[in-house]
């Protein structure tokens, strides 16, 4: 975890689930492909994967554009879709998934491998890639990052598609803490 | 800058468009208290001796590039905003959208 020395950014890093408590927040933020795919762009360079372009459809599916140099069978491209999982809730339900429904096939298997390969070197723990779905264990990754604390914040999160953009929806929520001193009941 | 920074820029963060924020934060009166300490502590530090030479001038921060958070600020659109408190704790609604 960061550390500070202004203490009451320190307190509410160590505890943000009682520093922050009463707190209620929905997020709706809408990515569209063209900042999904700057995104994207900005990857690292000099990585087997020569091509990767995002493609939000309509009907919560979205596709994804991938060419890479894999080993033995050269250059591959493959046109994947994808469909957006269940909310992310917590503790019940910590994966952020991805099914693939279209575009990979059993044989694809040195692209998959290749694919995780790249992740596992050049993505932080918790990102999780087979032939059949891409899932990333959201409190692994923030506790990874450094932001253990903050995990029982986050309330809801989930992702879905619709024509050219992506919708992220975060419901951060901090329960208030019971009371030390209750209130006494209005009527006698 | 990272150039996703400057494609949100160079579009004036249009492709944002739609994001909005609905709720209220809350802080513990122990932040608030934290922090206005920590702000009297700053204001009551004796200034640095008036003998030590003059402080070199701070290098301009046109390095590191941070866009001007008015540019962003203009396209937000506020519909809400209430301040209270409640025993133990300061809110913050808002509801706002780009």
């Amino acid at each position: 975890m960061p550390t500070f020395s202004n203490p009451a950014v320190a307190t509410a890093f160590r505890d943000p689930t009682g520093s922050f408590a009463g707190t209620d927040v929905r997020i709706a933020l809408p990515l569209t492909r063209n900042l999904l795919n700057e995104v994207l762009a900005a990857r690292p360079s000099g990585t087997p994967i020569t091509e990767l372009y995002i493609d939000p459809e309509a009907g919560n599916q979205f596709r994804v554009h991938l060419a890479a140099n894999a080993p033995v069978v050269g250059r591959v491209t493959r046109r994947i879709t994808l469909v957006p999982g269940p909310a992310v809730t917590f503790p019940a339900q910590p994966w952020l998934q991805f099914a693939i429904t279209d575009g990979l096939k059993f044989f694809d298997k040195p692209l998959i491998n290749l694919v995780q390969g790249q992740v596992e070197r050049r993505l932080p723990k918790g990102v999780d890639v087979s032939s059949s779905r891409i899932r990333i264990h959201v409190p692994a990754l923030m506790t990874h990052l450094g932001y253990q604390a903050f995990v029982p914040l986050l309330h809801k999160i989930q992702i879905t598609s619709e024509a050219n953009r992506l919708q992220l929806h975060l419901h951060l929520l901090a329960a208030p803490e019971r009371s030390e001193h209750p209130r006494p009941p209005l009527t006698p | 800058m990272h150039p996703v920074l400057k494609h949100l820029l160079d579009t004036e963060f249009s492709d944002l468009a739609g994001s909005s924020i609905e709720g209220q934060f809350a802080i513990t009166d122990e932040l608030v208290n934290l922090g206005l300490h920590d702000l009297i502590a700053k204001l009551t530090q004796p200034s640095a001796p008036s003998t030590a030479p003059a402080a070199p001038a701070v290098p301009k921060t046109s390095t590191t590039e941070l866009p001007d958070p008015k540019v962003l600020l203009q396209h937000v659109k506020i519909e809400h905003v209430k301040y209270r408190t409640e025993a133990g704790r300061t809110i913050l609604e808002l509801k706002a959208g780009l």
